[in-house]
């Protein structure tokens, strides 16, 4: 156990998103000494090889993390703090803040430097010069749109990425477009998001009669909702009878412009952002759960519902088609299309029972044998082992 | 009939119309003309915004802090009391009468009060969420009360605020929109449609014609001028111009305006491999708005939901070929095969085979459409006629029908 190496698992906040906190969790349960650094959003209960060095969001609770890490500097690491200083003068847009963030993991210096999101990664790239490993988790908006509308992000990521230690990417598509921006392929780690399996373990519940189709996530542009409405419409228009929840877009004026454009009040719910336990259920009953978005990682929605045996329909944007197989596990169809989406939604509709038991056992076992909780800690394990490993082979300059 | 005062209007914005904001400040000016007197009442006024040539009153700022709060909603009280009782005694009562709690009628008039320091023939709130919790204002000062509806907050607002208007509807007001299509939906919630009037937006068209000598550009180029918003529906027409890229036409398409879909719009705009076919201008002055529609072969306004549409007549009278959306009001801005094309919305084919149909005519049919659509814009839809059509609102010398 103590051979593992200590890892900071850096995602700003504290706790992060569901997915990242059920790494943190992973590992720590794992062994592995894991470091959370960051502004505490709400209290956290971790486990105890988890060492919290986190700071209130305000004034004081900012002012005094920085002062106890100034002074332990100060003290017993004078040279190096003079180091980072330098750097941070040179890069930081607000120097006190972003001392507030890097004093601490200069002071307990884990071996491996984990960056959730990219966005974030100009602000790490100093801890290589004090014999950190530098790993960046390419996850969604990050690589995938972002940076396509915003030049000034494309460029740092050109800068940088080709000097990073290792990649996380949650799926073969992401790792494609950071190769796009001079991620190294080699240290590309392609790692798929885990699930704890026996938090979902469900029955799938009969729905009623009507066709029910859900959706799940927040209200953006990038989740193609206005697509599944203009299929929708085309399902009204042949003349069968559904019913479509939007878990998450309540109140998205753009959503309900169009379902009243489009005559879909009496089918089409928009509902608030929902607790999981909820969401779950709705997912359980519902007759197929749709993903209509431009782009993803691995959207972690389509593989809770593939455990909970509800048949998906998704775009085949992304890492999708790596979980989906059209027709065997699920269903997949072109980005930007309603008629296809409608089209494929009146082909589930007519499917037996029979057939559709069958390719939502073949989900079941896609999750179970490619997004266990367990292979995704060892995954990013092997990971970490290899950045550590080539230490000293020249991985960057 | 003779006049005998000179008519007095309030009008409630925001703020300040800008140097952009053509169509408030092309009203003020024609009422000015008109020898009507204009009083603004904005929300938020800075001293050297006042270029219209009218008296700006704006509203307290209770967003600095609670003290300051505190003193100026009392100093408003004490002048509600002793300068203004009557008509605040007025207000009160209409407040209570449509059963708004004393504490809100409370609030109300404090809120409020800025409008009530001036005698006013008329009180016109630019926007209709403006009049909101304001219904009894004009009744209380005496004064007539008129609203103007523009596409988003007669169609979207309510959407967002359902019900927000159902106490405004039940008031004598006249109303002023911009279409038959808005007309239409105010007379569904009930409201007499003698009481709708429509005036048009009007354009300068002795600034945007065809006189200044800019030279079309090379190829074949589309233009559009929205703000980069979702209900301008420009991922539709991107996903139309996409169709046409596949079938092997090569064309540039430029976008004029900023917003906050940028981001959306430009990466469609790479994942439909159009990326280097779609240049987003920004903001543009309105001479260079006018350069590249004078530049440009085609204007395309595919929007999902549309009041009028002033760019679409400064396309038209530039001598654009313009296709739009049948988004509400649009259908009335160009006039389908006559001074442009009108392709049902959210149906990226159908736009592309439209295009590729207007791209097949004979150039003289495409001079046909251009010239019916200048002669349309610069005969009906002049700065004049508006000027005209709100002197008559006001003055009440025209019944409206």
């Amino acid at each position: 156990m103590t051979s593992k190496p200590a890892v900071a698992i850096y995602s700003g906040d504290i706790p992060g998103t569901t997915f990242i906190e059920r790494l943190v969790l992973g590992l720590a349960l794992s062994g592995q000494r894991v470091y959370r650094f960051g502004f505490l959003k709400a209290p956290v209960a971790y486990p105890k090889t988890v060492k919290v060095v986190g700071y209130r969001n305000t004034k004081i609770g900012k002012g005094l993390h920085l002062l106890q890490y100034t002074l332990l500097l100060i003290l017993f690491r004078y040279k190096d703090k003079r180091q980072l200083d330098k750097f941070l003068k040179e890069t930081a847009t607000h120097l006190t803040r972003a001392k507030v963030k890097a004093y601490p993991v200069l002071w307990h210096r884990p071996e491996v430097f984990h960056v959730q999101w990219a966005k974030d990664l100009n602000n790490w790239m100093w801890v290589q010069s004090f014999g950190m490993k530098l790993v960046l988790s390419l996850r969604g908006a990050h690589i995938n749109y972002s940076p396509i509308a915003n030049d000034k992000l494309a460029a740092m990521y050109r800068a940088h990425f080709p000097k990073v230690d290792g990649f996380h990417a949650v799926s073969k598509a992401i790792a494609q477009e950071a190769e796009g921006y001079g991620a190294l392929k080699a240290r590309i780690a392609v790692v798929y998001s885990g699930l704890n399996l026996e938090a979902l373990e469900a029955e799938k519940l009969d729905g009623s009669s009507v066709f029910e189709m859900v959706s799940v996530g927040r209200s953006h542009w990038i989740k193609g909702y206005h697509y599944a409405l203009d299929a929708c419409k085309q399902l009204k228009h042949a003349g069968i009878p559904f019913k479509y929840t939007i878990i998450g877009a309540a109140h998205d004026i753009e959503l309900l412009y169009q379902i009243k454009d489009l005559g879909l009040e009496d089918e089409v719910v928009l509902l608030k952002h929902t607790p999981f336990d909820r969401v779950q259920l709705l997912i359980r009953k519902a007759s197929v759960l749709l993903l209509p978005s431009l782009k993803e990682g691995i959207a972690n929605v389509v593989l809770e519902a593939m455990s909970l045996r509800t048949l998906v329909l998704s775009t085949d944007c992304g890492g999708m088609g790596e979980v989906i197989n059209d027709g065997v596990n699920g269903f997949l169809v072109p980005i930007r299309n309603p008629k296809a989406i409608a089209d494929k939604l009146i082909e589930i509709r007519a499917l037996s029972n029979e057939s559709k038991k069958q390719i939502s056992n073949k989900a079941y076992n896609t999750v179970t044998e490619q997004h266990q909780l367990e292979q995704m800690v060892k995954g990013m394990q092997a990971l970490y082992g290899d950045v550590l490993h080539n230490n000293g082979k020249g991985h960057h300059g | 009939m003779k006049r005998t005062k000179r008519i007095k209007i309030g009008l409630v914005l925001i703020a300040v119309p800008g140097y952009s904001e053509t169509f408030f400040r092309n009203k003020i000016h024609g009422l000015q003309a008109n020898g009507i007197e204009v009083v603004l009442f904005v929300n938020d006024f800075k001293r050297d915004e006042d270029n219209l040539g009218c008296k700006v009153i704006s509203a307290p700022d209770f967003s600095k802090g609670v003290l300051k709060t505190v003193i100026t909603s009392l100093w408003l009280i004490v002048k509600a009391l002793f300068i203004q009782p009557k008509k605040n005694y007025n207000y009160f009562w209409l407040e209570r009468k449509d059963g708004i709690s004393v504490k809100n009628c409370v609030k109300h008039i404090i809120r409020h009060q800025y409008v009530f320091s001036e005698s006013l023939d008329w009180l016109h709130f630019g926007f209709g969420m403006l009049a909101i919790d304001r219904e009894n204002v004009a009744k209380a000062i005496g004064a007539k009360m008129a609203v103007s509806f523009r596409g988003s907050d007669l169609y979207l607002s309510p959407l967002k605020h359902p019900g927000c208007y159902s106490r405004l509807f039940t008031k004598p007001v006249k109303y002023h929109v911009l279409s038959l299509s808005m007309q239409e939906t105010l007379t569904a919630y009930g409201i007499s449609k003698t009481m709708v009037w429509v005036i048009p937006p009007a354009i300068d068209v002795n600034f945007f014609n065809k006189t200044h000598g800019e030279d079309a550009l090379p190829g074949l180029n589309f233009l559009t001028v929205a703000r980069l918003h979702w209900k301008k529906g420009l991922e539709y027409t991107l996903e139309a111009l996409a169709l046409l890229k596949n079938k092997g036409l090569v064309f540039h398409y430029f976008i004029i305006g900023t917003g906050d879909q940028y981001e959306r719009l430009v990466f469609a705009a790479h994942q439909l491999g159009l990326k280097d076919s779609v240049t987003f201008l920004g903001k543009l002055t309105p001479k260079e708005v006018r350069a590249y529609m004078a530049q440009s072969d085609i204007y395309l306004q595919y929007s999902i939901q549309e009041g009028f549409c002033n760019a679409v007549l400064e396309a038209q009278a530039m001598g654009n070929l313009c296709v739009v959306s049948d988004a509400e009001g649009l259908p009335e801005n160009v006039l389908h095969n006559k001074t442009g094309w009108v392709v049902p919305k959210r149906q990226p084919q159908a736009l592309a085979d439209q295009i590729q149909d207007i791209l097949a005519l004979p150039d003289s049919k495409k001079e046909g459409i251009r010239n019916q659509a200048v002669n349309r814009v610069q005969t009906k839809f002049r700065l004049e006629h508006q000027e005209r059509d709100f002197y008559d609102f006001y003055s009440e010398l025209r019944v409206n029908g």
